[in-house]
């Protein structure tokens, strides 16, 4: 059991950055249990997991390890059975509906039903937590969406229906909605699945800038764990609805993390810079 | 410097226009000028033979038009003040009738609106999640029953509309709803109320009761007068303000349920408020007209297809399209078969078609 070890090891050592210093957690979730209402059995247990401040963490683990489900519960869209999540500090239970929707942006899954909306309309719902039942949209609102736009390099496709557009372009209008949210921390479901290779890097890319430019805190699923272990500040690698390791990605990374994880034997090389090499699938290790 | 100014101008452009485009107003002018044209032929036939410029001229009566004791008369039940013969006919017979068109024209294509977006889900529409069967069976009840509570009307048609989308709900929930499931269990809803209906009629003492609750179940605005525009106006007005208001947050609910939460919608709430707003819309025009089938459906489609899928649009194009075609579709009820058929017997037999005709069209039914 390499993982418990890994995992009270971590509990006890709080993480630093290169100066020794102690990084805050946006979000911390403590001693939780999740499991849906739909079904019986507990999906994910987790004693301890921290979304470091102002970093992007990347959330790895093969289908089923429960990684939408622990996100879900960190973005309050799942009511953990036991244990708490907080956001600076803060209860999420303590805020309301609309308040913690500008602290905490979510990008779901399911978003490819509507085609009949503008690119910018889509934009302009995005500050919907920042507006009164009656109030039109005001400078600042018009002031985010103008910035979200940018930030995404949506400005050409901004007038066309999200029934037009491609996979990528889609991805990257949902994605500027959540800019124009205007949040400190933001939660993204697989923003890169099904994506070409250009629209994945012009996907992350948007990501990286918008954390380094404004120093948001961004947790993201990413189903490609060499895409993660190159993109991410952190690392945190789900397996069976548990947390098997966590950390910068040259400590978690490692030939046994993918054999144990995801079950693939491959080859990790540390320089000039971390790169992972899938070579072949290990045989289903469920039936030993 | 450069793109700081077209961003400038972008906004600046966006301001003038905002969402109200030249099409929704097209649009509106176009219903607009149907329905009054549709009401002066409406007018203009019965049985008091009249010239349409007689029909006209008693129309635009400045006698009645600014005379406050007509209106009090016909909108609060006073006494009515001395009119022409050609006055009476025209504005106590016949134009109520078409006020009471444009009412429930109104009332049920936002509601129609509003079901869809909250359902997210095309084929919704008060008659297809069991508000209609609900409402009527509410309503043939107490004209065949409790006649006595004949005033309250429109709240016990509200509150069968409530008791039979409230089942229909509770059957289609299974940790959520799809549309297939809301349609399955609306078409099941809709059955056991219907059969209730029928099973009313042979409570019925009189052959009159039987006649009135027949026009009833079909839809029918045969016989309306300013009793009925006093019954619907009020409810009407504030469901279709609440629902127009409402439009931003059907908007959100379109993106789908978890990203209106993440937006900081209460979902649940929102959804079960509107919904009211909805039944409450839709038992307006239950109350005073009856069921009119197809029409909650298929208004909000041709809305859709022509101003688009926005609400803020969708809605403004539903409170004009919807009389356009009521009154327009009461004038072939009343006018052109010869003999008076209720309306829904025409809605139903031009709705059906025009879904079946989008059911082809479309590679996909169902969700928004």
């Amino acid at each position: 059991m390499a993982g418990t070890q890994r995992d009270t090891d971590r509990e006890r050592a709080r993480i630093t950055d290169d100066n020794g210093v102690a990084i805050e957690s946006a979000l911390v979730g403590d001693e939780l249990e999740l499991s849906y209402p739909s079904s019986d059995g507990t999906v994910v247990e987790c004693a301890r997991l921290d979304i470091p401040e102002k970093s992007v963490t990347a959330l790895v683990g093969p289908n089923g390890s429960g990684k939408s489900t622990l996100l879900k519960a960190l973005s309050s869209h799942l009511e953990p059975d036991t244990g708490t999540v907080r956001i600076h500090g803060e209860d999420l239970g303590s805020f309301g509906q609309k308040e913690l929707a500008r602290e905490l942006g979510v990008l779901s899954q399911e978003n490819d039903s509507l085609s009949s909306i503008s690119v910018e309309d889509l934009v302009y719902h995005g500050r919907y937590p920042h507006r009164g039942f009656f109030d039109g949209p005001d400078e600042a609102d018009r002031q985010a969406v103008e910035r979200a736009i940018e930030l995404a390099g949506i400005e050409e496709i901004r007038d066309t229906e999200l029934g037009q557009l491609s996979g990528g372009q889609k991805q990257l209008a949902w994605i500027a909605m959540v800019l124009a949210q205007d949040t400190d921390v933001l939660l993204l479901d697989e923003p890169t699945t099904f994506l070409d290779v250009h629209h994945q890097f012009r996907v992350l890319e948007t990501i990286r800038q918008l954390n380094e430019e404004k120093g948001v805190t961004v947790a993201v699923i990413l189903h490609d764990i060499a895409q993660a272990a190159r993109f991410a500040d952190y690392l945190v690698a789900m397996h069976d609805g548990e947390l098997y390791d966590w950390g910068p990605p040259e400590e978690v990374v490692t030939e046994q993390l993918l054999a144990d994880v995801f079950g693939v034997e491959a080859t990790v090389e540390y320089e000039p810079e971390l790169q992972v090499l899938p070579k072949r699938a290990l045989p289903d290790r469920r039936s030993d | 410097m450069g793109e700081a100014q077209s961003v400038e101008g972008h906004r600046s452009a966006r301001e003038r226009e905002g969402w109200v485009t030249g099409r929704l107003v097209l649009f509106c002018l176009a219903s607009t000028v149907i329905t009054v044209v549709a009401g002066l032929v409406q007018v203009s036939f019965g049985e008091y033979s009249m010239t349409f410029l007689e029909a006209w001229k008693a129309v635009f009566n400045p006698a009645v038009i600014f005379d406050l004791n007509a209106w009090a008369s016909f909108l609060f039940g006073t006494e009515r003040p001395d009119m022409s013969t050609e006055s009476i006919v025209v504005w106590n017979l016949r134009l109520p009738r078409v006020f009471v068109g444009i009412i429930t024209g109104a009332t049920l294509a936002v509601s129609g609106a509003v079901f869809q977006a909250v359902t997210r889900n095309e084929l919704a529409s008060p008659f297809i999640l069991g508000v209609s069967s609900g409402a009527g069976f509410a309503v043939l009840a107490t004209l065949v029953v409790f006649s006595g509570l004949a005033p309250f009307l429109p709240l016990i048609a509200a509150l069968g509309g409530t008791l039979a989308f409230g089942i229909v709900y509770a059957i289609a929930w299974k940790g959520g709803t799809s549309p297939v499931r809301l349609v399955l269990a609306g078409v099941i809803v809709n059955m056991v109320f219907q059969s209730l209906q029928q099973g009313l009629f042979f409570f019925a003492d009189d052959l009159g009761v039987v006649q009135t609750a027949i026009a009833w179940i079909t839809g029918s605005l045969t016989g309306t007068g300013w009793e009925e525009v006093r019954i619907a106006i009020l409810p009407a007005v504030v469901a279709i303000g609440i629902a127009l208001a409402g439009a931003r947050q059907l908007n959100v609910l379109m993106l789908g349920e978890n990203t209106a939460r993440s937006l900081g919608m209460r979902v649940e709430r929102v959804r079960f408020f509107l919904s009211g707003v909805a039944i409450l819309a839709a038992s307006v025009a239950i109350a005073v007209a009856g069921v009119v089938s197809f029409f909650g459906l298929v208004v909000p489609h041709i809305v859709r297809n022509t101003v688009g899928g926005d609400y803020r649009r969708l809605m403004v194009g539903c409170v004009f399209a919807g009389p356009a075609l009521m009154v327009t579709a009461d004038v072939g009820a009343r006018l052109a078969l010869g003999t008076q058929m209720p309306v829904g017997v025409v809605t139903g037999l031009i709705g059906g078609p025009y879904f079946l005709y989008l059911m082809r069209k479309r590679q996909s039914m169902g969700e928004l």
